[in-house]
């Protein structure tokens, strides 16, 4: 019985699992080989893949894009991981009920669309371009700047601050830490955990963001990874191959991202305070 | 008596100890950046967008329209259309990533289970992919002489094709698909971490006192991630309400407005036909209204579960 | 730990001081550089590039700063740009496609620099006048044609005891007759069409000249409207009779031709470089004209299907773009053969399309001139007015198909529609 059990649980998650990678596999695949094997849906790896290659950099930039999104993401990611991290943590551990209001408030912000923000918002980097145009219109500045804050990231720091052993600041206070320093000396240490959390969530996010970029950035040299798949799949006569293959590029950051902190997190799992 | 022994442990280990934060202005300063960025970036361009939304015209020929827009919201069969595609997605889409998310997670729970890591890796990769990205794939993947198709057809489930893009009904399954896709796994590892800091000694008490796996389940299980579920289901509503990049890439709205959703429309308003941003902000605050009713919803029904 | 979290925070305070720092220096562009926002690498980008070597020749500084981006993203550029009421970021010239002119000059009225008298309309064909002005004022220097024709497998129509002849002066009804030969003795489905996108109405639309819209761009004309019904009819026989492959995006429906899956298309010219990528099938194409609209007298053997022009921005380097167009785009009889040569690309400029380079015969279309085959069409297209509301017009049919196709009153559909279009468009 006990084993009929497991042998569901095993055959149902082998499943699952292989719904889950088959994309990813078609697309590796798909990499190697030639377009039009690919739309007659080839699943054998082909002997394409210098080819594409090539012809991937001969009719794109994709370095300087995956710069330009490298760049993007992980100042995105630290300055919102700070940011978030010292409100979830202000909002949890300073509980007043004027704070409460003012994180209610905040949280509304979820529920505007984006498609609302986006003219406004234009409009406002287009008079910032006027003083300062550095971080103007068509400057990655501009297209970091309105995505820092986001009020799923200071909610997500604040429940798990609910987690936070409190004893470790009564114990930090008594050792001498002035209120920021009990932030960073005590709650950054503890909390590695949560952090790689939100840093995994903020950096693919950030790295797949589509919308604002490809409103507030124009010239090529400024172009994201997002906006040049987007390109490419919707060019007149698409090369299959090439565009598969500019996925898999684009997805490697993100992926290897997970891999590596997901080690952290298990290991952050394990060792963190209980 | 079970129930009153886990509460004792959470709150022992949720424990609230003597320390006492510091009064006046320290705990300000701690949110000011967001509270500022928030403010700048999300409410102000809203309040904007709200004065839009009573002009009307094209493009930057607007005039005041008083609440003509709003009026003209009810009258309008696509916005209706859109609304109702909308709110289907959300009530297909909302329990089926947190029952899916919740089974796989108490599943990868298991400290017997082999292969763990692999399992848990697999499932959670869709949410590395970028929207743009894995919708392109999921329109080849899709198309009409796609691949899925013609493994369907190998395995004689089907006969003929089916027209995943070119159907009305299809066409709702294969974004619900897509979706499925891509955020269950996301949803799953915040079940997983939480369930990862539920005590396992816990759980022992339970099978002491001769709890079954179900009993657990309900009794420990969903009690102890209810705040987590609730986050999720939001974001989730939220996510849904606002769905744009699958339907605007896979299916473009269509056939025929079969897929489009409220945020798609809205994109139409405002960059596919003659510009009306101040209709277009209306339609906005009608999904504004929608996320804060269902969103409320939600707290209520988490509430009355205690 | 702190001193980490600082090593990390000044590490990304670096990086984000040279993001605003590179992205400033780009910014600086002389006068000598124009931008250009366009879409189709094979196409419209090669006409600039070409264009540009052009200008060079005697403007030995000049550099076209050409930027491409798919047409979805740059009306959505343009309209985010253009109502912010910014001018930062935006191109010195812009394509946009004739269905959708109207659309921005009426709603950003001041942003578009106007041509009128900076070239000769009367060296361009009409409708693609009539198609870039508002009052009589010019505000594009015309581009491509969307001259349609009837793109046909010869070897397929053999196949069923026909050739390219029994297609010339026929109407739809004639041409389903045909299609359901050729699906009997070949398997091959007559056309292939995207429901979501019902270019093939606005064909049979604007062969009869009517659209839409009436004639003031602007008064809904749909429930009366008796080209339109017709089209209904002829576009659900097609689907009836399973003559019309169904395919959902660009790259499906070249799949389609290129894979020999249908047995023609009716279409604009600028598909002809991706039907002839398929180096296999040389010699098996001819194109016909446009068949007319079964009953309706007024329609003609010729119609349009796209077709874009450029557009001058009114900011700073408009005379200079001005020149930049003239001289290449509204003057230059030599540059539009080899735009036709290299590229395929079939201009509106009259004195261009009577040179040498037009009268080419195709070895892929079997030896057929088919350059002047499409001008000549395209001088006897219906001029018609495309209004402001093309596209959302357009979404309101493609849901009254759908109910059409499933069986409803066509009528009564069509009122449905009418109302509808009349609320949403004011």
């Amino acid at each position: 019985m006990i084993k009929l059990k497991q042998g569901f649980i095993y055959a149902f998650l082998t499943i699952v699992s292989i719904i889950s990678i088959f994309p990813f596999f078609f697309m590796l695949v798909s990499a190697t080989n030639k377009s039009i094997d690919v739309t007659r849906g080839s699943l054998l790896p082909g002997a394409h893949l210098i080819e594409n290659i090539k012809s991937l950099l001969a009719t794109v930039d994709i370095g300087q894009a995956m710069l330009n999104s490298g760049v993007i993401a992980i100042v995105t990611t630290v300055l919102s991981l700070v940011i978030a991290s010292l409100a979830g943590y202000g909002f949890e551990i300073y509980q007043s009920k004027a704070k409460d209001i003012v994180f209610n408030i905040l949280l509304l912000s979820m529920m505007i669309p984006f498609a609302v923000l986006m003219v406004p918002l234009f409009r406002m980097f287009g008079s910032i371009s006027q003083v300062a145009p550095a971080i103007g219109i068509d400057t990655l500045p501009a297209a970091i700047i309105p995505t820092l804050t986001t009020a799923f990231l200071i909610f997500f720091f604040r429940q798990n601050t609910k987690l936070f052993p409190r004893a470790l600041l009564e114990a930090g206070r008594i050792d001498g830490l002035s209120e920021l320093g009990l932030f960073f000396r005590i709650y950054i240490p503890t909390m590695k955990t949560t952090y790689a959390a939100a840093a995994i969530i903020t950096f693919m996010s950030s790295w797949n963001n589509y919308l604002w970029p490809l409103v507030i950035l124009q010239s090529p040299e400024n172009q994201t990874i997002p906006l040049l798949i987007s390109n490419l799949g919707s060019s007149y006569s698409p090369d299959y191959g090439v565009i598969m293959l500019a996925i898999v590029i684009a997805t490697l950051p993100t992926a290897l991202i997970f891999f590596f902190l997901q080690k952290y997190f298990v290991a952050g799992m394990l060792g963190s305070v209980k | 008596m079970e129930t009153t022994n886990i509460n004792k442990s959470v709150k022992q280990r949720r424990g609230k100890s003597k320390f006492k934060p510091k009064k006046g202005l320290s705990g300000w300063i701690f949110i000011l950046i967001s509270v500022i960025l928030i403010f700048l970036f999300y409410f102000y361009p809203m309040l904007q967008a709200l004065l839009l939304s009573f002009q009307s015209g094209p493009g930057v020929n607007l005039e005041f329209a008083g609440f003509e827009n709003y009026i003209r919201l009810f009258s309008d069969s696509t916005f209706l259309t859109a609304v109702f595609n909308t709110f289907i997605f959300f009530l297909i889409q909302v329990p089926l990533m947190i029952v899916l998310g919740l089974i796989f997670s108490v599943m990868l729970n298991n400290k017997k289970l082999k292969f763990k890591g692999l399992f848990r890796t697999a499932i959670f990769l869709p949410a590395v992919t970028s929207l743009v990205a894995y919708s392109v794939i999921f329109k080849y993947l899709f198309s009409n002489d796609g691949i899925v198709n013609m493994i369907l057809m190998n395995f004689s489930i089907i006969s003929d094709p089916i027209l995943w893009l070119s159907n009305p009904f299809w066409a709702k399954v294969l974004i619900i698909l897509a979706i499925t896709w891509r955020w269950v796994g996301y949803n799953m590892i915040f079940y997983l971490s939480a369930l990862q800091n539920v005590d396992e000694s816990i759980y022992e008490a339970a099978r002491i006192d001769g709890a079954s796996a179900f009993q657990q389940f309900t009794k420990i299980t969903i009690p102890m991630l209810k705040p987590i579920i609730l986050f999720t289901s939001i974001t989730s509503t939220i996510g849904t309400l606002q769905l744009f990049d699958e339907p605007m890439n896979i299916t473009s709205g269509g056939p025929g407005n079969a897929t489009l959703t409220i945020s798609q429309y809205i994109y139409n308003l405002s960059f596919r036909y003659t510009p009306d941003f101040g209709y277009a902000a209306a339609v906005s605050f009608a999904i504004v209204a929608m996320i804060v009713f269902f969103s409320i919803i939600q707290f209520k029904l988490a509430g009355d579960k205690k | 730990m702190r001193r980490k979290t600082l090593l990390l925070l000044s590490f990304v305070a670096i990086l984000f001081v040279t993001a605003c720092s590179s992205s400033s220096t780009s910014n600086g562009k002389g006068l000598e550089e124009l931008t250009v926002w366009a879409w189709d690498p094979s196409f419209n980008i090669k006409a600039l590039e070409m264009a540009e070597e052009e200008y060079k020749a005697e403007h030995p500084d000049f550099k076209l700063n050409i930027i491409e981006n798919a047409q979805d993203d740059i009306i959505q550029k343009l309209n985010t740009t253009l109502s912010s009421g910014s001018t930062k970021g935006l191109p010195n010239i812009v394509l946009i496609e004739d269905y959708r002119a109207k659309s921005f000059l009426e709603a950003y009225p001041g942003s578009f620099y106007e041509l009128t008298d900076k070239f000769d309309t009367s060296d361009f064909i009409p409708y693609k006048i009539a198609a870039t002005s508002i009052e009589d004022k010019n505000y594009a220097i015309p581009f491509d044609t969307g001259s349609t024709g009837l793109y046909v497998r010869t070897d397929l129509l053999e196949q069923a005891g026909y050739t390219v002849e029994d297609l010339q002066n026929i109407d739809w009804n004639q041409y389903i007759e045909i299609g359901k030969d050729v699906k009997e003795a070949t398997g091959k489905k007559l056309i292939t069409n995207n429901h979501n996108d019902l270019g093939i109405l606005r064909i049979m639309m604007q062969s009869s000249g009517t659209w839409y819209t009436e004639e003031d761009g602007v008064t809904t004309n749909i429930a009366n409207n008796e080209a339109l019904k017709i089209a209904f009819k002829v576009y659900k026989d097609l689907v009836d009779e399973d003559l019309m492959n169904v395919h959902s995006d660009w790259s499906q429906q070249i799949q389609a031709l290129n894979s020999g899956k249908v047995a023609s298309i009716p279409i604009g010219n600028w598909i002809t470089p991706s039907i002839k990528a398929e180096e296999s099938q040389t010699g098996d194409w001819a194109v016909a004209p446009i068949p007319s609209l079964p009953g309706m007298e007024e329609s003609v053997h010729a119609s349009n299907l796209g077709g874009a022009s450029w557009y001058v921005l009114n900011i700073e380097g408009k005379e200079e773009a001005v020149d930049f167009l003239t001289t290449t785009f509204s003057s230059n009889v030599d540059f539009y053969q080899e735009l036709v040569s290299e590229v395929g690309a079939i201009g509106t400029y009259i004195p261009g399309t009577e040179g040498k380079a037009y009268k080419a015969k195709d070895d892929y279309f079997g030896g057929q001139a088919i350059y002047e085959d499409f001008t000549n069409w395209s001088k006897e297209i219906p001029e018609v007015n495309y209004g402001m509301n093309t596209y959302a017009i357009e979404d309101i049919i493609i849901v009254a198909m759908q109910k059409y196709l499933q069986g409803g009153d066509l009528d009564t559909i069509l009122e449905t529609a009418q109302e509808q279009a009349e609320k949403q468009i004011r």
